[in-house]
């Protein structure tokens, strides 16, 4: 029986939930590199991913989907060209509680823009509980200007189902004959 | 002002031994607290290295039932890097050229890791 091994990035802003997303879907207990914040970081939370987060979601028998999330300040880019190296897709987490999360998005879709060149993106929103706007459309609209229509979704990170649909989405826009 | 006793507790690092040509003190999520680096270097960039680097050191030791991590080395071409825990929220960082007696920095970094987390 042959098996697939699949591997996906997590990226975003600090805060936006992406060692908690892969804390929720993973099979495996995670692997995290969390440190305590001493930046700016500090006001939203006290620790963060300075390494990177890798987590394995089992689709099936044979379908293993390998998840890597990336430390969110730029200090760390160098990571997100190590870890991007052979993914087939990124999940992109905006924070809609953050002061500018357009331009978050904006930032991370230009940093990942070579990776884009041969990968697709799904866009997944955290924290619309807490401020509603922009809306998926509104997020959609902008990326329409540029030539890109990812699948955007309105997500409560730390939900399985919700990320889970995140990866499904991505994987189906890579093969749309999966068997979901 | 503590700045500067960090600072201080470099230079005589850096000038304890020939072989040493830079060191920082970086925190634990990659911000230069104190540095002596070449003008080239980029600070941040150095932060956040040594931090991944510290990170996953720990956890692969701890993976691979190693206990505690001391210490994280890279060799290339041109000399040593040279990382270990500065008390729990610092990482020390030590650059030394490749003819470097080992045995040397990893005596000096220690002295200077102790110094530093008794500041801290």
């Amino acid at each position: 029986m042959k098996k697939y091994d699949n591997k996906i990035i997590f990226t975003g802003p600090v805060g936006a939930g992406k060692t908690t997303a892969i804390g929720a879907i993973s099979d495996i207990p995670p692997i995290t590199t969390d440190a305590a914040a001493s930046d700016m970081t500090l006001n939203r939370k006290g620790y963060t991913t300075v390494a990177l987060d890798y987590g394995v979601l089992n689709l099936d028998e044979r379908t293993k989907v390998h998840l890597y999330g990336t430390p969110g300040q730029e200090r760390f880019d160098f990571m997100w060209e190590i870890l991007s190296t052979g993914g087939i897709g990124l999940i992109l987490l905006l924070d809609n509680s953050r002061p500018n999360p357009v331009k978050d998005m904006q930032f991370f879709m230009q940093a990942f823009q070579d990776f884009l060149k041969h990968a697709p993106v799904v866009i997944g929103v955290t924290k619309t509980d807490i401020k509603a706007a922009p809306s998926t459309d509104a997020y959609a609209e902008i990326l329409e200007k540029v030539g890109m229509r990812p699948p955007i979704f309105e997500i409560d990170g730390r939900n399985r189902d919700d990320v889970k649909n995140l990866v499904m989405a991505l994987l189906f826009s890579i093969d749309p004959g999966l068997q979901g | 002002m503590r700045e500067q006793m960090l600072k201080s507790i470099l230079s005589d690092l850096n000038g304890a031994s020939a072989d040493i040509e830079a060191s920082a003190i970086i925190s634990a999520d990659g911000l230069t607290m104190a540095a002596l680096l070449p003008q080239d270097v980029d600070e941040d960039r150095v932060g956040a290295m040594a931090a991944a680097m510290l990170s996953l050191g720990e956890r692969t030791a701890r993976e691979l039932t190693r206990g505690e991590l001391e210490q994280v080395m890279v060799k290339g071409e041109n000399g040593y890097i040279l990382m270990s825990h500065a008390g729990k929220d610092a990482v020390l960082t030590v650059i030394a050229r490749k003819e470097a007696k080992l045995g040397l920095i990893f005596l000096d970094a220690k002295r200077a890791a102790k110094s530093i987390s008794e500041i801290l």
